[in-house]
């Protein structure tokens, strides 16, 4: 059995820079018709957003993502939550990353993040992986 | 002074239809490719199986394509201007809506061929101050379940309206 990263690792920090293309494709696989993802001009005028927003539950994809990619087929994932703080717009580059913050016999627990590139969270979380 | 009026109470006090969602690898591979996965358990039933799988498999989060077909595929008429499905929009002055938090458990993993159901609940709804003005918290609270009604999901999620 590959033992799971002990309390305190890092994990990786991944790269995430959606296009309008990335965005129109997220909202097209769930059905997701709000137009504040694809609409700018309603976005804009109407919402008073300064641009398109990078979905909230795509900013949780990239969470789940960041860690699933870290532990491959060492873990799996039990459980998330997550909880956006500020928007993120179209163009924003995103850097996701986390920290392993408890482990006991049965897995591990992380507490997760996504930031822009200025530093500002836009997106916190925590996920629970059992041992594989 | 609250926002929040009779009218809107009992707008939430109701049962939601469930919803069946029937799986294909089609549906499994647009959502793979619009998140950037790259694993071939998502795209190749081969490489599903290999892995020791039934079929491709699903990423993680693909309960909430299910929970979105059910409220937002319908007819035009039962849309907002904004895009949003009318059956999740409370009648309140405050309809500007944000995802706000969300808390999912997984169980069993979704395979092409399933048939996932989603129960819809709405759990709570209050308001907090904000900035810019009231804030309307909606909390629902979502149950996916596969064709041998074993659980693959559960899900508590708050829709913010400003």
């Amino acid at each position: 059995m590959t033992p799971l990263p002990a309390t305190g690792t890092e994990i990786p920090i991944r790269q995430y820079a959606p296009t309008a293309l990335d965005l129109f494709k997220f909202s097209a696989s769930a059905w997701l018709l709000h137009r504040i993802h694809y609409d700018t001009p309603f976005t804009v005028e109407h919402d008073g957003h300064p641009g398109l927003l990078i979905h909230g539950p795509l900013q949780g994809v990239y969470l789940v993502q960041t860690a699933e990619t870290w532990l491959g087929d060492t873990g799996r994932i039990a459980s998330v939550s997550y909880r956006h703080l500020a928007p993120a717009y179209l163009g924003d580059s995103l850097e996701v990353g986390g920290t392993v913050v408890g482990s006991d016999d049965d897995g591990i627990d992380l507490d997760l993040w996504a930031r822009k590139t200025d530093g500002a969270i836009t997106t916190t979380g925590k996920a629970r992986f059992t041992r594989q | 002074m609250g926002v929040i009026t009779d009218e809107a109470r009992s707008w939430a006090d109701r049962d939601y239809p469930s919803y069946d969602f029937v799986v294909t690898a089609t549906d499994i591979a647009k959502f793979a490719h619009a998140t950037g996965e790259t694993n071939p358990i998502h795209f190749e039933r081969d490489a599903a199986i290999s892995a020791g799988y039934d079929d491709v498999v699903a990423p993680t989060l693909f309960p909430y394509v299910v929970r979105m077909h059910a409220s937002a595929l319908v007819p035009a008429d039962q849309l907002e201007p904004d895009g949003s499905p009318t059956s999740d929009v409370p009648p309140l002055p405050t309809r500007r809506a944000m995802a706000g938090e969300t808390t999912i458990e997984f169980g069993e993993r979704v395979l092409a061929g399933d048939v996932v159901t989603v129960r819809k609940r709405l759990a709570d709804m209050y308001e907090k101050d904000g900035r810019s003005g009231p804030l309307v918290f909606v909390e629902m609270e979502f149950t996916f379940t596969n064709q041998r009604g074993a659980l693959v999901a559960r899900e508590n999620f708050t829709r913010i309206y400003r």
